[in-house]
């Protein structure tokens, strides 16, 4: 037991390095796919056909590959990040896009009579995106995004191809090192609850916004 | 039957509406008046341009020529051979505050409560106080025969009720002028009664009213002037009993023909 806490203990560093990566894609990479989104929809023809290219590389290429590109190749043309701030560069551009999906489609989901309705009683657009579209667009995207966020708990551990100390490769460290299997299973653990966490987060917030569906 | 008494004023008029969408011409020159307390039922196969020609008094839709005024106040105008001429901005809000909006789909706020729904517009659009539209809000609901609903979601609803519900949240806002596209034709046959009723204590109130309906007997019994559209033009207009009883056109009586 205490060999286990011990182990536990040691692994502390690399479950700071996925948490941080997660928090900071997700603060980051929420917003940005909401400006995104609306970019997306716009009337300006230029700026809906940009988007729209970025969100079709980052949808149609790995991560793994937008990971090492970012790592690796953005060096050679002179630009040299910090290890994380790569990762989380690569991270944010890809979660960003599909997150952006997510939101365009709540956002057309949303039927014209309800803009129309809101116009017919007088509201402003801004009143009517505020009190009348959003809150059904958030309802709407809850699931994927709650999708979406666990995808980006195990993709966290990608890093480990960048030599990153996250919980997977302090694991892997252990395991090699004392012929053990516990860290491994640690790690295990430590996903599960992570994902547990924000599965029980993500239906509290379904409940909230979804109230009015019977 | 509502008043048809030519004295009473204008509160609707429109003059020679011409709109298209794209290069299909919806409407060819419409002409019609409506004064205060009147009902104006506008009957018409599918496709004849009844909703768009309501859409364009409240600017769902807008025109490409002719002239619109609510309440003597001027919307849209057109110059002899120009486009039409929308006033600025926030003199179209204040004209069509007057006007309020019934849709075939109800339209209400899924988001929220019944009471919710009818709150919103006078407390966003107009600033007033809850405490202050809370009675009058009431009073509709009861009117409507749904205060026991207040706290219900439109999703608890049947179509029936979250239509009514949708007459007393336009009404809330007070409008002069009601419009209605087609506000029994989502409902199943057995609650299309429940919100006619309402519609015609409506009238009997004396509410202007724009209805374009297919419910033959109700713009028979609760409407003071009847038009038959097709083809984006007015064919007859009239009083519903000479409507009704002797169609002069030949394509009004074989459109009501096929409504029996
Ligand atoms: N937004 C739009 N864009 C293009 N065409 C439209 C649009 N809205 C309506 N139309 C066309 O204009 C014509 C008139 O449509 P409208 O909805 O006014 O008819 P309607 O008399 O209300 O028919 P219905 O009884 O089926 O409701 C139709 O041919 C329709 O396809
Ligand atoms: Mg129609």
């Amino acid at each position: 037991m205490d060999k286990i806490l011990d182990t536990a203990l040691l692994m502390l560093d690399g479950t700071q390095i996925t948490l941080e990566i997660f928090i900071l894609t997700l603060i980051i990479a929420v917003p940005l796919g909401l400006l995104a989104s609306i970019g997306r929809l716009s009337h300006l023809h230029i700026l809906s056909r940009i988007i729209e290219l970025y969100i079709w590389i980052m949808r149609g290429t790995p991560l793994m590959l937008q990971l090492l590109f970012v790592y690796f190749a953005l060096p050679m043309i002179g630009i040299k990040l910090p290890d994380i701030a790569a990762a989380l560069l690569a991270f944010i551009l890809n979660y960003a896009a599909y997150f952006a999906e997510i939101f365009r489609a709540g956002i057309q989901s949303v039927p014209k009579g309800q803009y129309e309705a809101a116009k017919t009683l007088g509201m402003s657009y801004p009143q009517t995106m505020r009190r009348i579209i959003l809150p059904q667009v958030i309802r709407i995207v809850l699931p994927p995004v709650s999708n979406e966020t666990i995808n980006l708990v195990k993709d966290t551990s990608l890093v480990y191809i960048l030599a990153m100390n996250d919980l997977l490769r302090v694991a892997r460290t252990i395991v090699q090192r004392e012929f053990d299997m516990t860290p491994f299973l640690i790690a295990g653990i430590f996903y599960l609850a992570m994902t547990a966490v924000l599965t029980w987060i993500f239906k509290k917030l379904e409940a909230h916004y979804g109230k009015y569906d019977k | 039957m509502a008043n048809t008494t030519n004295d009473a004023a204008v509160m609707l008029s429109m003059k020679d509406i011409h709109k298209s969408f794209g290069s299909l011409e919806v409407l060819k020159g419409i002409d019609l008046e409506v004064r205060e307390g009147e009902v104006l039922a506008i009957i018409g196969p599918s496709g004849s341009g009844k909703s768009t020609l309501l859409r364009c008094i409240n600017m769902l839709e807008t025109i490409n020529s002719g002239s619109i005024a609510i309440k003597g106040e001027t919307l849209v105008q057109t110059p002899p051979g120009g486009q039409a001429e929308y006033a600025a901005q926030h003199d179209c809000r204040r004209i069509l505050a007057h006007t309020g909006m019934v849709f075939q789909q109800f339209n209400l706020f899924p988001h929220m409560t019944v009471l919710e729904n009818l709150l919103e517009a006078p407390i966003q659009v107009k600033k007033m106080k809850k405490a202050d539209v809370l009675p009058y809000a009431k009073e509709l609901l009861k009117k409507v025969g749904l205060l026991d609903r207040a706290d219900y979601y439109p999703s608890q609803l049947s179509g029936g009720q979250q239509q009514r519900v949708a007459i007393a949240r336009a009404l809330c806002m007070k409008p002069d002028i009601m419009l209605f596209d087609e506000p029994t034709s989502a409902l199943d046959p057995e609650l299309t009664g429940e919100v006619l009723k309402t519609m015609r204590e409506l009238a009997e109130e004396h509410m202007t009213m724009v209805v374009v309906t297919h419910e033959m007997a109700f713009a028979r019994e609760a409407a003071s002037q009847v038009i038959f559209m097709a083809d984006g033009v007015i064919v007859e207009q009239g009083e519903p009993e000479p409507f009704f009883s002797h169609p002069r056109e030949e394509r009004t009586r074989a459109f009501l023909q096929n409504m029996l």
